[in-house]
């Protein structure tokens, strides 16, 4: 009797140190998740504020307006940023899925002399940052009419042509799929762009949605070479460059409201693209294929 | 429906290493070859050679008298079923079934017609809308082998289909496999480790070791006739039995002496010796386990030690030990045995044995070569294999040293 309370008593000790446990790590990821949110409520409070558009020593607003909002609408080039911003997102986002998956997929599945090399010197390349090449880019740009009012194309140009280098992940992805499936479809008559298109792709969703946001989300917020290649060109400007000239000195006191009203719209699409394709995201799809 | 011929075949990997030394073999129309071997000996790197998924390195692979070395897979008109079924998982039963007709431009009414004819014969009509993680792995193996067959191609592979199913699925499933071979009369290549398989399965065998051929035969001839001692010993279960004897001339003919025990040497080996320049004194004589005939009381014949005894139903293997120190096990006929004797061959004793003698082997000892079958091929070394680029370093340093 004795020794069944004493072993109740073992279990529940143990289970009352498991609950303070998980209590404090829950705190410490609730404190976590608060200080995180901290910039964007701020954001949130300053784009709703109307009593005046300078910086404020406080957070919440005394008065509620949505002035800022019409501003950045009605009377600034905003929506016209937004829209070489998604011009160049969109374009990118296609292009450099299909770069990197093609890339990643021809070194995961073929064999070629130099292919280890060129591996290696790809990633090599890759920890150099972008910005050492900033200066031969835009005079290679500028000799082929790609800067200033035409920039745009010129940054899809420059954002696609390196995208290949990020092959790493997408191939690790392609590396964990049975290379039999690729022989099936091979043998069952599919050329090698078939087998990629028709058996490889329609299982990759998952990687394919990450290469898709993050060929979305690296232009949509790049500021480096936005504001190089355009070159003070303020009709070619993306959202980063534009909002970013409010906050100089001359502008921060009559705009910093509406900067951060544009800073929240910024945050919509990428938000957007995440909760619609989030659940691919995470789920994959090989179950089945091969003896698991 | 197609002939094979593979002349010369040769696999060498770009780090040096050869998979597949000089292959040769003639498949004839609708027969059912088995590439049977252990692991790393180069069966399945030759059937994917056949199919198109590996480069061959030298020699020539003709299938119907048309030289397919630089063909593409889809262009060979051959099927496989892989080791690990390999599905396409999102696709159903019937699309994974149908895709090779899809891509050849099928109507869709013959695919259809096809596909529900394939399923039939494998009994999986009612899984065609299933996913492949829906099934089980008897399933899944049936719908690869639907995938294969659909197309009724010239030469179907097998690469271990088996060999990822338990036991019992695994007998039901041989036993399939030679229903199907009925219905659809094509030429079969299939790949195993499994000599069971092979010996069930094939019209000839092909045994390999290393990369080399050691015996291509039908399975009596691979069973009662082994090329060579590596043949002997992965050949039968349990394997044969090895003594060291000793040939004398004898009259006519020869006797093998091991240890103070003799044995008469069949006709056909005598014969086969007569051809011989010199007759090797010292020989390895291969038994199988159950042609040596066991006397249960352990007085007639050679005498051994009995280490362990295994029940198995309806016969007895008895592993025992040969005065010097070598295995030697023993199968015998429950029926056979008194209870008596089974008693006394349980609890461990002594045991006696003499040869069935028209069923015994010679082997030579350096190579290992049966000495009553002619061409036998020697048995290979195992070298360890030292990729290219090191053994180039290593000489490097061995000439600085």
């Amino acid at each position: 009797m004795s020794a069944n309370a004493d072993t109740k008593k073992k279990f529940r000790s143990k289970s009352r140190k498991e609950r303070t446990t998980r209590i404090l790590i829950y705190i410490f990821l609730t404190l976590l998740c608060l200080i995180w949110l901290i910039p964007f409520f701020y954001l949130v409070f300053q784009a709703f504020r109307g009593e005046s558009r300078s910086m404020v020593t406080y957070v919440f607003p005394k008065e509620w307006s949505l002035e800022n909002f019409r501003i950045l609408f009605k009377e600034t080039n905003f929506l016209n940023w937004y829209f070489n911003t998604l011009i160049v997102a969109l374009f990118n986002a296609v292009l450099q899925t299909v770069i990197v998956l093609s890339v990643a997929y021809a070194l995961s599945r073929m064999r070629f002399k130099g292919r280890k090399l060129l591996m290696n010197l790809m990633l090599i390349l890759g920890m150099f940052p972008g910005f050492l090449s900033m200066i031969a880019t835009y005079f290679i740009l500028k000799l082929i009419g790609l800067t200033s009012e035409n920039a745009i194309p010129g940054l899809i140009l420059v954002y696609a042509a390196s995208s290949g280098m990020g092959y790493y992940i997408a191939k690790g992805f392609f590396d964990t799929i049975p290379k039999s499936l690729d022989e099936a479809a091979r043998i069952d008559g599919a050329t090698r762009s078939r087998v990629f298109f028709r058996i490889i792709m329609p299982m990759s969703k998952p990687i394919i949605i990450y290469t898709i946001m993050m060929a979305f989300i690296a232009p949509w917020g790049d500021f480096m070479y936005a504001s190089l290649i355009t070159f003070g060109h303020e009709e070619a400007y993306n959202v980063a460059v534009g909002l970013y000239k409010w906050l100089d000195k001359e502008h921060i006191n009559s705009y910093f409201t509406v900067f951060c009203a544009g800073g929240l719209f910024v945050s919509v699409p990428v938000t957007a693209l995440f909760m619609a394709l989030q659940r691919y995201y995470v789920e994959g799809v090989t179950g089945g294929a091969v003896k698991g | 429906m197609a002939e094979v011929s593979l002349t010369n075949v040769k696999k060498q990997y770009d780090n040096g290493f050869v998979a597949v030394h000089d292959f040769n073999l003639e498949i004839k129309n609708e027969e059912f070859i088995v590439l049977v071997g252990p692991s790393g000996c180069g069966k399945s790197t030759t059937l994917r050679m056949i199919a198109g998924l590996e480069d061959i390195t030298d020699g020539e692979i003709a299938i119907d008298g048309t030289v397919v070395n630089d063909m593409e897979p889809k262009d060979r008109d051959i099927a496989m079923v892989f080791q690990n079924y390999a599905l396409y998982p999102h696709m159903s039963v019937y699309e994974n079934i149908a895709f090779g007709l899809r891509l050849r431009k099928v109507p869709n009414k013959e695919i259809h017609q096809k596909v529900l004819e394939a399923a039939e014969i494998l009994g999986i009509t009612e899984l065609l809308g299933r996913k492949p993680k829906q099934l089980s792995g008897g399933q899944r193996q049936r719908v690869a082998i639907g995938r294969a067959i659909v197309r009724i191609p010239k030469v179907f592979l097998m690469d271990e289909p088996l060999s990822n199913l338990d036991a019992k699925l695994r007998n039901q499933m041989r036993a399939e496999i030679i229903l199907l071979r009925q219905k659809i009369r094509t030429t079969f290549v299939y790949v195993t480790h499994d000599q069971t398989e092979a010996m069930t399965l094939g019209d000839r065998i092909v045994i390999m070791k290393d990369g080399y051929v050691m015996q291509v035969g039908t399975p009596q001839e691979l069973f009662n006739h082994p090329a060579n001692l590596f043949v002997a010993g992965f050949i039968g279960t349990p394997q044969m039995n090895f003594f060291d004897a000793v040939l004398k001339k004898s009259g006519e003919g020869y006797k093998a002496a091991v240890g103070d025990y003799e044995v008469n040497v069949p006709k056909y080996i005598c014969d086969e010796l007569d051809k011989l320049e010199q007759v090797p004194e010292n020989v390895q004589l291969g038994v199988r386990p159950e042609n040596l005939i066991i006397d249960p009381l352990g007085e007639k014949g050679i005498r051994a030690s009995i280490k362990v005894t295994e029940m198995m139903g309806s016969e007895l293997h008895i592993h025992a030990e040969y005065w010097d120190g070598k295995p030697i096990i023993l199968k015998v006929q429950i029926a056979d045995l008194t209870d008596e004797e089974q008693n006394r061959l349980i609890s461990k004793e002594s045991v006696a044995f003499t040869f069935r003698e028209r069923t015994i082997n010679l082997f030579r000892n350096d190579d290992g070569r049966n000495l009553a079958v002619p061409g036998a091929v020697p048995v290979p070394k195992t070298e360890k294999f030292v990729p290219e680029e090191k053994s180039k370093k290593n000489k490097k340093d061995n000439k600085k040293k």
